[in-house]
């Protein structure tokens, strides 16, 4: 699982030497950055259920025909199935606040994402429509710190420049 | 490979439940901790040839059959055979406790490693017990609980600041013997 300690480790060992100096630096930004990170995915963890609900709303809202027959929603089955899946990217976002980096989303939500979506005929569009509306929806401080809104926000933009 | 951070997330992705209230808590207190544990790091790879010569020589020092010819540690060769593995252990050691989390410990150094000993012919207790001196050196270094007495002529106290860090004099200490436990 790639994240900044993991990085340097690995780096580290390829090269056959202890943890330099440099390598107990790069850790200490890590860990000072941490305390926002912890504290947006304790606040996602909390509300993640809601989120997941509004996400979904907000993309069925704007895409009606969804529901239509012959659309991606026609039934409530696939329907609730697209509220899961927002519910798994969230709950990778969370994770992702917890390393600190992107390796739970790509290993879990992005690699071979496009690939299976196509052959799902599924759009992504809408999913991309529902996360803007996650982060456009959330505020500082009702929500969360700045600090922790910019880790939150900055991962959300991560998935959608993947899916767009 | 994982540290403490993505050891909770692989943990809670199986339960497919997000990372949140009381999983929290043993990360917050790595963040809190963090400048000790990197000055816990500091303090064996600072001191990790001593801490290496000391316990092969410690080791050699209780059984010195192992240098007569036909010991495990005669001729030079092997000695340094020897020497290289001790730093190696100490390596991943250092890793796991930058990672805060035994897997890249296990994974690098320890799968495989007693087998390998003992196609070799190593002997695996030895190993145990060169293991078992860097851990008392390393949890002296880390705790500052080193003394002139025990240290002779290459005493060495690090100039940290003072504090309690037993919690990760422990977990140092389980890492090494997480060591002793693979290889005997």
């Amino acid at each position: 699982m790639k994240s900044v300690v993991t990085t340097v480790v690995t780096a580290a060992d390829a090269a056959g030497r202890f943890p330099s100096q440099n390598d107990l630096e790069a850790v200490q930004g890590n860990i000072q950055r941490a305390a926002a990170r912890l504290e947006a995915a304790e606040k996602l963890a909390a509300g993640l259920d809601k989120v997941t609900r509004e996400a979904g709303d907000a993309c069925f809202n704007k895409y009606a025909y969804l529901k239509q027959p012959g659309e991606a929603g026609d039934s409530q089955v696939k329907v609730d199935k697209c509220y899961r899946d927002l519910g798994h990217y969230l709950r990778l976002i969370n994770y992702c606040l917890v390393v600190g980096g992107t390796g739970p989303l790509d290993e879990w939500g992005i690699a071979g994402a496009r690939e299976v979506y196509r052959s799902l005929g599924l759009p992504t569009g809408p999913y991309v429509e529902a996360l803007i509306y996650t982060r456009d929806r959330a505020c500082s401080p009702r929500d969360m710190s700045p600090q922790a809104l910019n880790e939150y926000k900055s991962y959300l933009d991560y998935l959608i420049n993947a899916l767009s | 490979m994982l540290d403490a951070f993505s050891r909770s997330v692989v943990s809670a992705d199986a339960k497919t439940a997000p990372v949140g209230g009381s999983d929290l808590v043993g990360l917050r207190s790595y963040v809190q901790n963090g400048n000790k544990r990197l000055d816990a790091v500091n303090a064996i790879t600072s001191n990790a040839s001593c801490i290496v010569s000391d316990a092969v020589t410690g080791m050699i020092c209780e059984n010195t059959g192992l240098i007569q010819a036909g010991g495990n540690c005669y001729p030079n060769r092997r000695m340094a055979a020897c020497l290289r593995d001790g730093e190696i252990v100490l390596r991943y050691i250092s890793y796991a406790l930058l990672a805060g989390d035994a897997s890249v410990l296990d994974d690098r150094c320890l799968n495989g490693l007693k087998e390998t000993y003992i196609a070799l012919g190593v002997p695996t207790q030895s190993a145990a017990r060169a293991v078992a001196i860097m851990k008392a050196a390393a949890t002296a270094l880390i705790g500052e609980t080193n003394s002139p007495a025990s240290g002779g002529k290459r005493f060495r106290k690090m100039d940290t600041t003072q504090g309690d860090c037993s919690a990760l004099v422990a977990e140092a200490g389980a890492y090494f013997d997480r060591v002793i436990g693979a290889v005997s």
